[in-house]
């Protein structure tokens, strides 16, 4: 009898199996971005199951910052691309 | 007694339900063709289920620090995506990557080429 | 000092989900604190618009009838993407189209924007310069004014009565 947790834990990485292909494979920068942005959504809920299996809130607050950069950087990218300057 | 049966019951199918809509974004990662079809499926499938995740979470533990905590990520994901998939889709655009052979029409691309 | 009073309630608010324990105490902190982070990001907030409680108060049931259709529109776009990226036949027709929107003010058209992005199987890309369009990326651009009417009659309704 596996737990929920095991089975979600390696449900989610099978989930980052798709990401990993598109950012070696993808044609354009873009798509990397894309493939790298949903990564970071992945694991912020591994990082979600992980803080309620172990009864801790710290690691709720790593998945909440974890966003917040991925936020950050996907929008700096963009720019980038965009402008060809960040700031 | 029988709340917390309906609770743990609801909380369960909230938490495969979610798994499965992440999994399945990634999912149209690979399928899909072109970038802005990909934007489609992470920005919305992947979104609500990270949420659903979030919200099973909430109801295993009530609002004790965990619980809060989660229902912050899952909120913030909600509030940001939309704004990630619009910058990125843009700066595509403008960076000059097409749009896939089964696309119909593009009236963005005249206005595109005004702009630069 | 009174128009800080509402951007600092709702920062105190932000200060309490962020902590993780939600009562009076974590509160009043995040209450007293937010003015010294508003007073170096002044332009991000718009200062200008006055806040009324009767007009707040009369701003509920639109704002209550917007959530609803909101999370509506979110669980079909799910299952829509879901049939989409399931089935083992790709057949989508996608394409970027200009939406006309009634919108007037920078708050309105932001809602409407992030709004067009989370229902089924339609994509924000960029606005006009004069404001008056959308550019939209929609998974199914077979027939265009078809994608336009359901976003003026569908969202946009809720929208004006909501936030303008």
């Amino acid at each position: 009898m596996i737990s929920m947790f095991t089975f979600a834990i390696t449900f989610m990485v099978l989930a980052i199996v798709p990401c990993i292909y598109r950012i070696i494979k993808g044609p354009t920068i873009p798509d990397r971005v894309v493939a790298l942005d949903a990564m970071t959504v992945v694991i912020v809920v591994m990082l979600a199951i992980y803080s309620f299996d172990r009864g801790s809130a710290f690691f709720m607050d790593v998945a909440l910052v974890l966003s917040i950069i991925a936020f950050v950087g996907t929008v700096t990218i963009a720019k980038y691309l965009d402008e060809g300057v960040v700031l | 007694m029988i709340v917390d049966t309906i609770l743990e019951i609801l909380s369960n199918i909230f938490l495969v339900i979610g798994l499965f809509f992440v999994f399945l974004g990634m999912l149209g990662l690979v399928r899909l063709p072109d970038v802005y079809n990909r934007l489609h499926t992470t920005t919305k499938i992947g979104t609500l289920g990270a949420f659903g995740v979030m919200i099973s979470i909430l109801l295993k533990v009530g609002f004790s620090p965990i619980g809060v905590k989660a229902i912050t990520v899952g909120l913030f994901l909600l509030l940001t995506a939309p704004i990630a998939a619009h910058m990125i889709g843009r700066a595509a655009h403008r960076h000059g990557v097409g749009l896939c052979d089964e696309s119909v029409v593009d009236e963005y691309g005249k206005v595109c080429t005004i702009k630069k | 000092m009174k128009r800080y009073i509402p951007y600092a309630v709702i920062l105190g608010l932000v200060w309490c989900f962020v902590h993780g324990t939600i009562n009076l105490n974590n509160f009043v902190l995040g209450f007293i604190f937010a003015p010294f982070i508003m007073i170096p990001f002044k332009p991000l907030y718009n200062f200008e618009h006055d806040f009324s409680v009767k007009r707040g108060i009369k701003k509920i049931p639109p704002l209550a009838r917007y959530s609803f259709v909101l999370i509506t529109e979110i669980i079909k776009a799910n299952i829509v993407l879901a049939k989409i990226v399931l089935k083992p036949k790709m057949d989508i027709k996608p394409g970027i189209i200009a939406v006309p929107i009634r919108t007037k003010t920078e708050l309105g058209t932001t809602v409407i924007a992030n709004t067009i992005t989370l229902t089924p199987g339609t994509l924000t890309i960029d606005i006009s310069d004069d404001r008056s369009f959308l550019y939209v990326h929609t998974i199914d651009a077979s027939d265009p004014d078809a994608v336009a009417r359901s976003i003026r009659d569908g969202l946009e309704k809720y929208v004006l009565e909501a936030f303008e």
